[in-house]
């Protein structure tokens, strides 16, 4: 397959199983609104060594948030249930309950849950309040600026972790370009997060390593800089690759940022430098999930 | 189908139990079966149909027709269904209640919601003392569920309330969050004398300051912006209640007490 002269691959990438949740960070105004999130989601790019995967979906209008303040949705997803709610719990902890004037929402609804403030409610050394509302629990925490306000509770689902494409192009700075371009299109996608920085990983991993403390290394097979030492799998034009990784609510959510990331790729086409848009395909020892990238943008 | 009518044929002179008419202890009993139970009437019996005109056979939707307050137990343990009462009604209306709606058009006696657990009861008038409390000599009052009272509601409203919410859309009276151990209660209107007096936990929601003034035992913590109060107006806007058009506010003047006790209950009133 073939759109404006750039080459789909006929390969699938591997996704695997994750546990996700949505939070809502509000705040007195969206600036630090934002600055709590972007502390939440701070070093959560990969499950690899972060714990978890956590991204900024979108700020959010005052008219859709619970206490009718401007806020931040942001998802985060880890292996399992147990993890997910420990990264919660200490990102909450220390990221939004220090953060001033924030308070926390549970932004999934589900008929699985973990705690979200349900520990959290212990810094208030008793002084805490707890409030039913609407069939919902909330934990009002006395704190220096007044009341930490956050949600006892917050849906856990079932989700997709590690969706990719790698953009390989002539040199770095149209791979970068057309990376930002495809990040802008995903950003309005709901449901899905980009977690590496910007988006964008330039560093993509395959499974294993010769090194036996490492379970993931270098993908050589993509770095340009190896094409004469190992299997590489890039043509002689092709001078740097990018990877855009994304963890979403659903496989569909993920189909869907995918198409409309490959498809901004594509738009800028072979006269930007643009050649190959192929995936992380480890021969399915990564997971269940493949999104093969000729059926998403048949 | 239509909604099963009781009407009371004539007023009564003795208090009647009407805690056997509920849509859990009818359900699967035909108007006959209905018609021969046997209520207790002061110390004796008698059985419905000589007390109530009954007529339809939706055991779901019940109503009582020309209700006086003599009527007492109404919807105890119910737990799912409706219940509309026209006319006052006596003590205990919806003891345990667990689960459906009680509308009442008129006035009720003593201890309505007593030990509720769940659902919502509504009283288009007045209600009596111990709204929302535990029976005499017991230690918990309502554990969930919302009551809302359009008039006003008598002495010691919320006395050892622990869940749930009780929104009075008039006056309450003395003693109101007596004894309170936690949910919350508003208050549209003005507050009798010693509110919240022996109150553990809670919240105390006014529109305005009380004009017998507060306790000595409740410290003043300062005005405060608290944010779950949107949260809590917004939740009020499903019901059918003058709480669902009140203009949310967050400002309030924050008195905590009873400091005679544990001293974690709060007063908030809007500034």
């Amino acid at each position: 397959m073939i759109i404006n002269g750039v080459t789909i691959d006929e390969t699938f990438a591997e996704a695997f199983p994750m546990k996700g949740t949505r939070l809502i960070i509000t705040a007195l105004n969206a600036k630090w609104a934002m600055i709590s999130a972007q502390a939440f989601t701070g070093f959560a790019t990969s499950v690899i060594a972060c714990g978890c995967e956590a991204g900024i979906e979108r700020e959010l209008d005052p008219s859709e948030t619970p206490d009718g303040r401007p806020g931040v949705s942001i998802l985060i997803f880890a292996m399992g249930g147990k993890g997910l709610a420990k990264q919660v719990e200490t990102r909450a902890g220390q990221c939004v309950l220090t953060s001033p004037t924030s308070a926390l929402f549970s932004g999934l609804d589900s008929e699985t849950e973990m705690a979200l403030g349900q520990n959290l409610r212990y810094f208030g050394d008793g002084f805490q309040i707890s409030k039913m509302i609407d069939g919902k629990r909330y934990w009002r925490v006395p704190v220096m600026d007044g009341e930490f306000l956050t949600q006892e509770k917050t849906g856990v689902q079932a989700s997709v972790g590690g969706g990719n494409f790698l953009v390989l192009a002539e040199s770095q700075a149209q791979a970068l370009a057309a990376c930002e371009a495809a990040i802008e299109e995903m950003k309005k996608i709901p449901n899905v997060i980009m977690p590496f920085p910007g988006g964008v990983v330039r560093s993509g991993s395959k499974v294993g390593s010769k090194f036996k403390a490492l379970n993931a290394s270098t993908n050589d097979a993509f770095c340009p800089t190896l094409k004469g030492q190992t299997k590489s799998d890039l043509s002689p034009e092709v001078e740097s690759v990018m990877e855009i990784v994304i963890d979403g609510l659903t496989k569909e959510d993920i189909d869907k940022a995918m198409r409309v990331g490959i498809q901004a790729v594509c738009d800028l086409g072979v006269e930007n430098g643009i050649r190959r848009i192929s995936a992380g395909n480890y021969g399915g020892k990564l997971g269940p999930f493949h999104f093969h990238l000729q059926e998403i943008m048949a | 189908m239509s909604s099963l009518i009781f009407t009371l044929k004539s007023a009564p002179a003795q208090r009647i139990d009407c805690s056997p008419l509920t849509s859990d202890l009818l359900a699967d009993k035909v108007v006959s079966d209905i018609a021969a139970i046997e209520l207790v009437i002061g110390n004796g019996t008698e059985r419905v149909d000589s007390l109530f005109e009954v007529s339809g056979d939706d055991v779901t939707d019940i109503k009582f027709v020309n209700s006086t307050d003599k009527l007492d137990f109404i919807g105890r343990n119910m737990t799912s269904g409706t219940i509309n009462v026209e006319g006052n009604v006596g003590g205990y209306l919806g003891l345990f209640l667990d689960g459906g709606e009680i509308e009442v058009n008129g006035n009720t006696g003593v201890y309505t919601a007593c030990e509720m657990k769940s659902g919502q009861i509504k009283v288009n008038g007045n209600a009596g003392d111990f709204v929302g409390g535990a029976r005499p000599g017991y230690k918990n009052g309502m554990t969930g569920g919302t009551v809302i009272i359009t008039g006003n509601s008598g002495d010691r409203t919320g006395d050892h309330m622990r869940r749930g919410m009780i929104l009075i859309e008039g006056d309450a009276g003395d003693y109101c969050a007596g004894r309170m151990i936690s949910g919350t209660i508003a208050v549209l209107g003005d507050v009798g004398a010693h509110l919240g007096y022996g109150m553990k936990r809670g919240t105390v929601l006014l529109t305005q300051t009380p004009s017998k003034g507060l306790g000595a035992n409740f410290n003043d913590c300062g005005s405060h912006t608290l944010a779950f109060l949107p949260l809590l107006f917004n939740s009020f806007k499903k019901l059918d209640s003058t709480f669902s058009s009140v203009e949310s506010f967050s400002r309030v003047q924050r008195y905590a007490g009873d400091l005679g006790g544990i001293g974690m209950g709060e007063i908030l009133v809007k500034i």
